[in-house]
């Protein structure tokens, strides 16, 4: 090695001794995580349970969201099979993720902090931390790998052999390495190591996307995609082990490229400049409003993109359905008898769920407030024209507009999707789901009515809205089968309204809740008035 | 001379602590008011009174002759308030959190604003967690500066900048004196209000221990004199009002009431004069005479 990479062993070693700790958790808990399932498969596996999975499986749906199978027929879908086509991409995401944030983590991050410089005015090779890092994370990523390939085999089904689990642990393994690879290259480019890890988390995101859709549409563009390495290896099935060939080559050019480009460049900047921000304010941003959207707009995005996965996902079960009640006398009859058909009922159920997820991100935006309170970002605000009643309105304002989006979106795409899964056989409309989720809508405004009586009052304890809501949650999913007195399961708010589509809509109920949630707001309002301020 | 702010007796307790304890001071128009007290002293909770941020548990306050509490959202739009802890939204540039304050205050200069940003030589265009300290202070300095408005208030506003950014802050203060504005500022540093202030208010474990201009605070308080003269100069010792005498070879060095002058005069005449220095107190002195015990 020349002298660019001098005393890089010393560092390998520096960083072992220093990482033993993380790499124990790190190693043990993904290669548990991804192997430790065999036995609840074997429970799932059980009576005819393998071609009811493989027929859910075959669903585009579930298909964008873990994979292919190279099964063609139910027969042959095996334990093995199943746990390849469920678990290897999903499992494979997350060693990417944490061998990437943990490379861009030990280099440009350390050099952020100036540590590189520290470190290399020793006689170490300007090189050698790169080498060093990247050599720990393949390390780390073959123990993954024959850790959980181990693990595996040790439950001693049949269909999970041990060339299979090799390859299964292999696909892990070259996951992680392409990870720290991509993030190792990033690293070099981004002018900051924030820009690292987000443009490798960005880029890896974007090949999950790509892949669902190839997937769906034709398997054979995935061959072309890092990610699709992953999963088409097929082990316990067509064990092919040329994916993992490919991503070990692409792998090694991405980080031969990386060392020639970190070998040109300065400690401390990429190759891409910082881009500057705006030196003046978009109008947009000019009022209580449009700070406070802009405050939320993450955690806004996020959550409504994922109600609307979640409800894809549930939606996409409404299919498989009548196959389920047709091959299940019992509940065919239990249906018959109560007048409503499988899907109103699941869907009662199932939108009580969605709601109270929805109603988590109008608690977040109301307690935001006082978290940008604490963070003293608001302090000099104070002493402008706004009133407190203005920055408390247009909180809860926006709170309430998100719960309704959130509900929209979540009952929306369960609804659409579900209604593509039944096709033309539907009794059900788009405007039954969402009629059911707004039923519910007195639970979003009660929940944000306690979070707002908490910032107004007593702002410490506004996780206590969050408590709540889990509590009446519990209460409600549980209040049915405990039978639990009744003037107990009534301080859960949700068990107060009919669920539709089941049931009906109740008018002096909804209204009651409704009014209630409005008190508490304006109860919070006449607090944030009188308080301290921090 | 229109009392601006007008504080009488504050008190403002956290829980079982009280935090403030009898606060009682005036800020006319055209003055600037230096607010001087150690760390902890109440100097922020009482702006913070002040500005209805939090609320008063006795006595009482007017700004602009309303009351701070009831009547806050009459009084905000003509203060300029820069706290003492700037802390600014990370993602956001400092141009943009300049821009958004002076909108949310209700309008402002912008060309002011440039001014300011070129003075101060704050980047713009960076994100505001980039910043130092000193620089996160600068964009609460220039939002502040920016507005028009009737009374400044800035709490420990230099804390953070360097030498030469003190002195762009001094001359902002010094124009809006000159325009008739009226300014509390709040420091630990004696030096700087020393500068700024035409009047002092010392503040001790919330409590406000001495009010006045500079001259008459200084008045209440001892010069320093270095004498030296033919005869022996111990006698003066002796003598009322005097303190602190120590002899160093021919020279002595002692401190002196500012109203037993005239007595040490008279008597230092008789000693045969080579070198008399009279050195008045300075802040610091004074701030020390009211820590010291
Ligand atoms: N919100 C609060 N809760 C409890 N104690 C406080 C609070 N704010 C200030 N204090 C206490 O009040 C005293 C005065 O603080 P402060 O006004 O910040 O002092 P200064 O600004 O003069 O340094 C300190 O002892 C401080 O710990
Ligand atoms: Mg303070």
């Amino acid at each position: 090695m020349n002298e660019k990479f001098a005393l890089w062993t010393v560092l390998l070693r520096q960083y072992l001794k220093r990482d033993w700790r993380k790499i124990v958790i790190w190693v043990l808990g993904l290669g548990l995580f991804a192997s430790a399932y065999v036995p609840a498969f074997k429970e799932i596996a059980k009576g005819s349970g393998l071609p009811t999975m493989y027929t859910t499986m075959k669903n585009p749906a579930m298909i964008s969201i873990v994979g292919p199978t190279p099964i063609k027929n139910a027969a042959d879908y095996t334990i093995g099979a199943m746990y390849g086509q469920e678990m290897l991409l999903f499992c494979g995401l997350f060693a990417m993720i944490v061998a990437a944030l943990h490379v861009v983590g030990h280099t440009r991050k350390e050099e952020d902090f100036g540590l590189t410089e520290l470190v290399q005015s020793f006689r170490v090779g300007r090189q050698a931390n790169s080498l060093a890092v990247i050599v720990e994370t393949i390390f780390i990523n073959l123990l993954l790998a024959l850790l959980t390939a181990g693990v595996m085999v040790s439950f001693r089904v049949a269909s999970i052999s041990l060339p299979g689990a090799l390859l299964f642990g292999g696909a892990l393994g070259l996951a992680g390495i392409l990870g720290a690879a991509l993030a190792l290259l990033f690293a070099q480019i981004m002018p900051t190591s924030g820009g690292a890890s987000g443009a490798t988390l960005g880029l890896v995101g974007l090949l999950y996307v790509v892949r669902a859709g190839t997937d769906v549409s034709n398997v054979t563009w995935s061959w072309f995609n890092p990610l699709g390495w992953l999963y088409l290896t097929f082990p316990f099935t067509d064990n092919n082990w040329a994916p993992l060939v490919y991503g070990l080559l692409v792998s090694l050019v991405l980080v031969v490229v990386a060392f020639v480009l970190e070998g040109r460049r300065d400690v401390g900047v990429g190759y891409l400049p910082e881009r500057a921000g705006r030196a003046t304010a978009k109008s947009g941003l000019l009022s209580v409003p449009g700070l406070f959207l802009r405050l939320n707009r993450g955690t806004i995005i996020s959550w409504m993109v994922a109600l609307v996965l979640l409800g894809m996902a549930y939606g996409s079960i409404y299919g498989d359905m009548q196959s389920f009640l047709e091959s299940n006398a019992l509940m065919k009859q239990m249906f018959a008898a109560t007048h409503t058909s499988i899907e109103a009922s699941f869907t009662s159920t199932i939108i009580v769920v969605l709601v109270d997820l929805a109603a988590i991100l109008p608690i977040a935006i109301v307690n935001k407030l006082f978290t940008e309170e604490t963070r003293l970002h608001l302090s000099q605000l104070y002493v402008t024209k706004v009133s407190r009643r203005k920055l408390y309105w247009t909180n809860v304002s926006l709170a309430l507009v998100a719960g309704v989006l959130g509900v929209a979106l979540a009952a929306g795409s369960l609804g659409a999707t579900a209604l593509a899964a039944i096709g033309a056989t539907s009794k059900m409309t788009l405007f039954d789901f969402l009629a059911a989720g707004f039923s519910g809508w007195p639970v979003v405004l009660f929940v944000t009515g306690l979070a707002a009586l908490a910032l107004g009052w007593a702002p410490r304890l506004g996780k206590i809205a969050y408590l709540y809501l889990g509590y009446s949650f519990a209460l409600n999913y549980f209040g049915g089968i405990l039978n639990l007195p009744d003037w107990f399961t009534k301080t859960a708010v949700q068990t107060w309204l009919p669920r539709l589509p089941v049931a009906q809509f109740n008018g002096p109920t909804f209204a009651t809740i409704t009014v209630l949630g409005i008190v508490l707001l304006v109860l919070g309002d006449l607090g944030y008035q009188r308080r301290d301020l921090i | 001379m229109a009392a601006i702010i007008e504080a009488q007796g504050l008190q403002k307790h956290f829980g079982k602590f009280q935090a403030l304890r009898d606060i009682s001071f005036t800020v006319n128009a055209g003055e600037v008011v230096g607010f001087i007290g150690p760390n902890g002293a109440g100097k922020s909770t009482t702006i913070r009174v002040l500005l209805g941020i939090i609320r008063g548990d006795g006595g009482q306050a007017t700004i602009f002759g309303r009351n701070v509490w009831q009547e806050r959202l009459a009084i905000h739009p003509r203060v300029a308030y820069v706290p003492g802890d700037v802390a600014l939204w990370g993602n956001l540039t400092g141009g943009e959190i300049i821009d958004l304050f002076i909108k949310l205050h209700g309008g402002g200069d912008k060309t002011k604003r440039d001014e300011l940003i070129k003075k101060f030589e704050l980047d713009p265009r960076k994100k505001a967690k980039s910043y130092s300290k000193g620089n996160r202070q600068k964009v609460g300095l220039i939002a502040a500066l920016s507005v028009p408005a009737d009374l400044y208030i800035f709490d420990e506003p230099t804390s953070g900048l360097d030498p030469l950014m003190e002195m762009v802050f001094q001359e902002e203060v010094e124009q809006i004196k000159a325009a008739g504005k009226a300014i509390l500022l709040s420091s630990h540093i004696l030096s700087e209000v020393e500068r700024l202030a035409d009047k002092v208010a010392i503040i001790r474990q919330g409590k406000i221990v001495e009010t006045g201009t500079l001259d008459e605070l200084r008045h209440l308080t001892r010069s320093t004199v270095r004498l030296v003269a033919e005869q022996d100069p111990h006698d003066l010792a002796t003598l009322r009002g005097v303190y602190d005498f120590t002899q160093k070879g021919a020279q002595v060095t002692f401190s002196v009431d500012n109203s037993a002058l005239n007595t040490v005069l008279r008597a230092v005449t008789t000693l045969g004069v080579k070198k008399f220095e009279v050195v008045p107190p300075t802040l610091e002195d004074l701030f020390m005479r009211h820590y010291e015990d």
